[in-house]
């Protein structure tokens, strides 16, 4: 616990790792994320993580993005701060969903680019986020 | 021997801007009506636990309606002719209230709405003050911006899923699962733009910043929000009821759907109000509240049989 504890405050490239097996484990995003398939930015932050997803399973992460990687669909972006509050077991009160985050009455969150197919995933994309509790 | 909910389902005719709805409603329980508005695209169904509720039923003729186009209750026959999208408006919202009310001859009703439900509490207390003896806004403010919005509804992105899941985080994670999840269904199942014109209420035509003031404080007015709401936040609420006379607030540990996301909490916070609306209204008290004599409304769940109902083993 406390290794994770110590470095999620990092958000670091290993601790997206963490995350993304987490995601690759799960059982009910391949249901849920069928259709789900993307290239999003995490930005925690300065850090950009270009986060590759097909069929509901993250297949790519990578630190940083590289004109060879021809921008990405959306992005969601936040301070450290409002990541960790996003991703404590039990989240506190307007950090508990990306939507809250990003609504224009709190604005903790920025969802930029092509909005429409995070809106279209947006089902399986909270779940993907959620899973940020269990690293 | 089969289980049945004490609830019963009807169906009303109500006139309303010079058209006729048929109107979907529950109830069950007996003594004062206690009308109850479901939130934003949805039904009446989000009050399935406190119609089945024997404490309240003791004293309150609980009454959940569905608006026009939402669950059981069908849009005006000419809805595919509209030339503009679905919108909900404060004034049929308040009309459309008023007229269910009358339909079921109901004399002063209680009101208890959530959500867009609480926040026309405040138009109903602008302007048909009259007409009700209390009012319960659960999750209500004055102002919600923010909700009328495309993602909502449009032809590329799933309806049922996006609108379910753009409230999911409305809740308190502490709520549990099962009953978080049967909200996302209701969500789920509105009809085609239905959120999204509801929302054109919630968060467009219904800015009561400067009228909250103006309210007379005839009404007692109870606010309840849960701390988890980020469309009304415990601090949107407070700087409400700040404004209107003869208010309460109240601010506990849930979220934006009190009533079904987590109903045995939901009891513990509505249970004061009901008893404080009881005494100031005593003579119309359910008979199984006079039969009971003092209720004990700490007693949670729901009961198979109606409270207050004397059996003999012989």
């Amino acid at each position: 616990m406390s290794r994770s504890g110590s470095s999620r405050k990092s958000f670091d490239l290993e601790w997206i790792e963490r995350w993304a097996r987490c995601v690759n484990d799960d059982r009910i995003l391949p249901v849920i994320g069928r259709f789900f398939t993307s290239r999003f930015v995490l930005g925690v932050d300065e850090t950009e993580y270009l986060i590759e997803v097909r069929g509901g399973k993250i297949q790519r992460i990578a630190e940083g993005l590289t004109p060879n990687d021809l921008g990405y669909d959306f992005g969601l972006k936040a301070p450290s701060s409002a990541w960790m509050k996003f991703s404590q077991r039990i989240p506190p009160p307007m950090f508990n969903d990306i939507w809250a985050m990003a609504h224009p009455l709190h604005r903790q969150l920025i969802i930029e680019g092509n909005t429409l197919p995070f809106w279209q995933n947006l089902r399986a994309l909270t779940r993907m986020l959620s899973l940020m509790r269990q690293v | 021997m089969n289980t049945h909910d004490p609830i019963v389902g009807r169906y009303v005719y109500v006139q309303c801007e010079g058209k006729t709805y048929r109107t979907y409603y529950e109830e069950h329980g007996e003594g004062i009506p206690l009308v109850c508005l479901h939130t934003a695209g949805t039904d009446g169904r989000q009050y399935r636990h406190q119609l089945c509720d024997p404490d309240i039923a003791q004293n309150f003729r609980v009454i959940a309606f569905d608006l026009p186009w939402h669950g059981k209750s069908i849009p005006p026959s000419d809805f595919y002719l509209m030339e503009d999208e679905y919108k909900l408006t404060t004034r049929f919202y308040c009309e459309f209230i008023v007229a269910f009310c009358r339909a079921l001859d109901l004399t002063k009703p209680v009101v208890m709405g959530q959500s867009m439900g609480g926040n026309v509490c405040l138009a109903l207390a602008l302007k048909y003050e009259n007409e009700f003896s209390a009012l319960i806004a659960l999750e209500a403010c004055d102002y919600s911006p923010g909700w009328w919005i495309d993602p909502l509804h449009h032809p590329h992105i799933h309806g049922g899923e996006v609108v379910a899941t753009s409230v999911f985080g409305l809740m308190s994670p502490e709520s549990p699962d099962e009953y978080r999840w049967e909200t996302w269904w209701y969500y789920a199942q509105g009809g085609p733009g239905i959120f999204k014109g509801d929302l054109y209420f919630y968060s467009v035509d219904s800015d009561f910043r400067d009228q909250c003031q103006k309210i007379s404080g005839k009404l007692p007015i109870f606010f309840l929000t849960g701390e988890y709401d980020f469309a009304c936040t415990p601090e949107m609420t407070e700087r409400t009821a700040e404004k209107v006379r003869n208010s309460e607030c109240i601010i506990f540990g849930g979220g934006h759907f009190p009533t079904s996301e987590d109903p045995a909490k939901f009891k513990e916070v509505i249970t004061p109000v009901l008893k404080k609306i009881l005494g100031l209204d005593p003579e119309r008290r359910g008979q199984g509240g006079a039969r009971a004599g003092v209720t004990d409304l700490r007693s949670g769940g729901r009961s198979e049989r109606p409270a207050g109902r004397r059996v003999i083993d012989l």
